[in-house]
């Protein structure tokens, strides 16, 4: 693939705090177009990551470029072909709607107004209001309208919608996947939201430990990820033995493994250690996300292979 | 910037004017009890203090909310290079400090001159400028620590400092105060910058920071001396924290006159200095010192003291202008302008401003003089050469009174000086053998054929550097001094301690003084040196020096710094000294942590 097809690229990107590693060596090339989810367990280096992207940080080691530009050289002129929406929604609270619109629209050379009416209808919002009067769900709906209107090619949405209730997360949501101008640009999409990344995720990209740990579409991953339930007389073999485990638990009597990358041959595997009886079923995105994180998760020895 | 410019004056204008209204009450109310212009140096620092910490505050609170690392990247992430941004805050910043500090005090000047008898010169009018340029100073400052990494923070008040400890004077005042202002404002375009934790990138940026770094620190090594000295006063042998040394300078400046006419006159071998230390007990000694530091200078923004004094008999109230050269009065009954003070029948200019020193005497740097409240007329007392500075009040001592210069002691006729027929020729000089020391005091004993004049020198050679002794002089009423004795007082502090000012940095501590002294005139009563340091001081800051390039080697490898950059900082510390390694390691994190 061409660098200029690329809108993030790191290479062996390395973060060190103190002794801390929060990126370890990422290499990461994520292509133009559609919306790219990137999830991982808090601390794994996803804030990070965007402050060493959009120059905010520097990088202990390794290359990080965005857009094709070095995130240390980015210019004013690059800063205005990416947008970016924080969970706070960062917004001047003493200023009305319409003067926030019209100071970025001085700001941004490619404003698109059609671009901002088209996601702040989706919203109760009065031009006259004053910005900390609006509810979080308003003000998050506002932030996202300021940035499609930027007309960014390259939008990062950084958990745009922790702290929201369901209503202002759907219309959140909604407003981002019928608005024509994200379509025009390439979405990062930072959350810990399964349900969310499910839905508008085309690409799903999983950060552990300040490492790529997976990149693919979110059906292939679900598809990687299988629950198994055995009836296994005693406590049925050691975790170490079980290949691809990922989490096991013991419910009603029965042994439930959700193991990756395992086929049919999981089963001969399970009967071979006494199984009695053996299910397969598919899992959410959600249930594989969270066991493939949990996997490494830090815990006591004890109550890792429980 | 436009718009982010008005935003931000959008955020705290009600804040400023409700701080306008107040500042303005507050103005009000002391104009009624005092004249706040005509107000003494101290009191306008103290003012000038609150402007500055005002503006500390807004540059403190301003960029504490922006710093939040969201916040920091909603702000900096547009369009718009980080100078522009930073301009913008900045500059409405500044004009809401306007708007609270210079506008307020801008009605007070106005309203003084339009609607008042009180004395408001053309200086006074500069009065809003400084105040707003203060304020503005703390906005910069404020901003700038809460930028810097946590360690840096403190540093930014040291452009600042050279405010107050600037001698310059009107209009220079207002230029010094403009050229620590460009500095901040540069010093925040430095940091500035989206990684708030990186040292800054261009070469120019680097100076701009270390400077302040290298001067702050030379002023906390300096102090740290002082911790030594306490250690030494717990001890118990600190000389000025109990009995002091024998035969040392702080014995001689606290000896009684008596006492240190018989300890100069102990090794005399002169036929009458028997028959002096006999007399000594039982003579009348009179005492003096340089009491006087420093003149008002013509259209100076402040005065070192109050300008002005009452006529109780006359119901006046003198004020100097400097605009008019003379004193105004007013009329405290009616408060209308009434009289005016020159000097003599003709109400001459005074040549400079005048410094009231108390009994109805005015002194100028040369000549002294008495108001007669009787005839309302202002008399020259007496003159002295051009080349001499007036270093003290007039002492009197039997039938002659002492009058003491910069470079020589006086002796006029009593009865002529107190029946105010001036100008007085004197009696007798006595030249002042000071060598480029600093007076400490004169002790003057009356004898039949003349007077015994001991003469002590050493003034800031405690903690400091320069020679301190104790000559005793036979002063006859005809004919010349002649030298009867001479002792040289023995330092009290260790040598490395009185010159490690110096030798700690010798390129900074001149370069301070050289600040302290920018666009500000020679002030003889200060004057002292230059000194000639001992080969210990040369050997001291040497091997500081050495240290420094040394640390700076050793630490630079360890830190976020390029190849040719390291060689710069080894060079620099070898000429600062410890400070510059100090700058050095404030200012670049270590690599690890890059």
């Amino acid at each position: 693939m061409n660098d200029d097809d690329l809108v993030i690229q790191t290479q062996t990107l390395v973060k060190r705090y103190g002794r801390k590693h929060a990126l370890d060596g990422l290499s990461l090339a994520i292509p133009r177009g559609r919306i790219h989810a990137i999830v991982g367990a808090n601390g794994a280096g996803k804030s990070t990551l965007f402050r060493i992207l959009l120059g905010f940080l520097p990088a202990s080691s390794g290359q990080a470029r965005i857009l094709g530009v070095d995130s240390q050289q980015l210019a004013p002129a690059d800063r205005s072909r990416i947008g970016f929406v924080n969970e706070e929604h960062t917004l001047p609270g003493w200023m009305t709607v319409a003067a926030v619109t019209a100071m970025q629209k001085k700001h941004y050379p490619r404003w698109r107004q059609p671009a901002f009416d088209e996601v702040i209808g989706h919203y109760q919002v009065e031009l006259g209001q004053k910005v900390r009067q609006l509810s979080r769900g308003e003000r998050a709906g506002l932030n996202l309208a300021l940035a499609l209107a930027q007309s960014p090619e390259l939008l990062v949405l950084d958990e745009p919608t922790l702290g929201l209730d369901v209503v202002a997360k759907r219309a959140f949501l909604e407003s981002l996947l019928y608005s024509n101008a994200a379509g025009d640009c390439t979405v990062i999409y930072c959350s810990h939201q399964m349900e969310e990344i499910e839905r508008v995720a085309d690409n799903l990209v999983i950060l552990e430990r300040g490492r790529l740990a997976h990149m693919s579409a979110p059906d292939e991953f679900c598809e990687r990820v299988s629950l198994w339930v055995a009836d296994i007389p005693f406590q049925g073999p050691p975790p170490e033995t079980v290949p691809g485990l990922l989490q096991r638990q013991q419910l009603d009597g029965l042994q439930h493994y959700l193991v990756l990358d395992q086929d049919e041959g999981f089963a001969d595997f399970l009967r071979s250690v006494g199984a009695r009886s053996v299910q397969s079923m598919p899992v959410s995105l959600d249930r594989a996300v969270n066991g493939f994180l949990a996997k490494h998760h830090a815990a006591p020895t004890e109550l890792r292979h429980a | 910037m436009r718009e982010l410019w008005r935003a931000e004056l959008l955020r705290f204008r009600t804040w400023a004017i409700a701080a306008a209204i107040v500042h303005l009450a507050v103005l009000g109310f002391f104009a009624r009890l005092v004249d706040p212009l005509q107000q003494p140096d101290f009191v306008h620092a103290i003012v000038a203090g609150v402007y500055f910490v005002a503006g500390l505050l807004l540059g403190l609170y301003q960029m504490g909310s922006y710093r939040r690392p969201n916040a920091w990247l909603n702000l900096l992430h547009r369009p718009l290079q980080p100078g522009r941004i930073v301009a913008a805050l900045s500059l409405a910043a500044g004009a809401l400090l306007c708007l609270a500090v210079l506008l307020p005090l801008a009605l007070l000047v106005l309203g003084q001159w339009a609607w008042t008898a009180r004395v408001v010169d053309l200086r006074h009018a500069a009065l809003p400028l400084a105040a707003g340029m203060i304020a503005t100073g703390g906005y910069l400052a404020g901003a700038i620590a809460m930028l810097s990494t946590r360690r840096v923070a403190a540093f930014a008040l040291v452009p600042p400092a050279l405010w107050f400890a600037s001698q310059a004077n009107g209009v220079w005042a207002l230029a010094m105060q403009a050229l620590v202002l460009a500095w901040l404002a540069a010093w925040l375009r430095v940091v500035f910058k989206p990684d708030l934790t990186a040292p800054p990138r261009t070469a120019a940026g680097q100076v701009l920071a270390a400077v302040p770094l290298a001067f702050g620190t030379y002023v906390l090594l300096v102090m740290a001396s002082l911790g030594y000295q306490l250690g030494w006063m717990v001890v118990g042998s600190h000389p000025l924290n109990g009995t002091p040394p024998e035969g040392g300078y702080v014995q001689a400046s606290r000896a009684e006159s008596g006492e240190l006419l018989l300890a100069g006159l102990a090794g005399s071998g002169h036929a009458q200095a028997p028959l002096w230390r006999q007399q000594v007990p039982l003579s009348h000694l009179t005492s003096m010192a340089p009491e006087v530091t420093v003149y008002p200078v013509a259209h100076a923004l402040t005065n070192p003291t109050l300008a002005e004094f009452d006529d109780a008999e006359n119901r006046r109230r003198y004020t100097f202008s400097h605009d008019a050269g003379r004193f105004l009065g007013v009329n405290p009954v009616n408060r209308e302008r009434e009289g005016v003070l020159g000097i003599g029948e003709k109400q001459l200019r005074f040549p400079t401003p005048p410094l009231l020193v108390g009994d109805g005497l005015m002194a100028t740097a040369q000549a002294l003089y008495r108001y007669d409240s009787d005839r309302q007329q202002v008399d020259v007392v007496l003159e002295l050469p051009p080349t001499e500075t007036l270093a003290a009040s007039p002492a009197i001592t039997g039938e002659a009174v002492m009058v003491l210069s910069d470079q020589a002691l006086y002796l006029y006729d009593a009865r002529a000086f107190r029946a105010g027929t001036g100008p007085l020729a004197p009696r007798q000089r006595l030249p002042l053998p000071l060598g480029g020391a600093r007076l400490a005091r004169i002790d003057l004993m009356e004898l039949i054929d003349g007077e015994l004049v001991s003469i002590t020198v050493g003034r800031g050679s405690i903690d400091g550097p320069g020679e301190a002794w104790q000559s005793v002089w036979h002063w006859p009423a005809r004919g010349t001094p002649e030298q009867v004795a001479r002792r040289d007082l023995a330092p009290d502090f260790p040598l490395l301690l009185r010159h490690y000012e110096w030798w700690v940095s010798p390129l900074l501590r001149h370069a301070r003084l050289a600040l302290v002294q920018l666009f500000a005139a020679d002030n003889p009563l200060q004057a002292g040196g230059p000194h000639q340091r001992p080969v210990a001081a040369w050997l001291a800051a040497g091997l500081a020096a050495l240290f420094a390039a040394a640390g700076s080697l050793a630490w630079g490898r360890r830190q976020v710094l390029g190849r040719r950059a390291r060689a710069v900082w080894v060079l620099a510390c070898l000429l600062v000294g410890l400070p510059g390694l100090l700058a050095q390691w404030l200012l670049y994190p270590r690599r690890d942590h890059a």
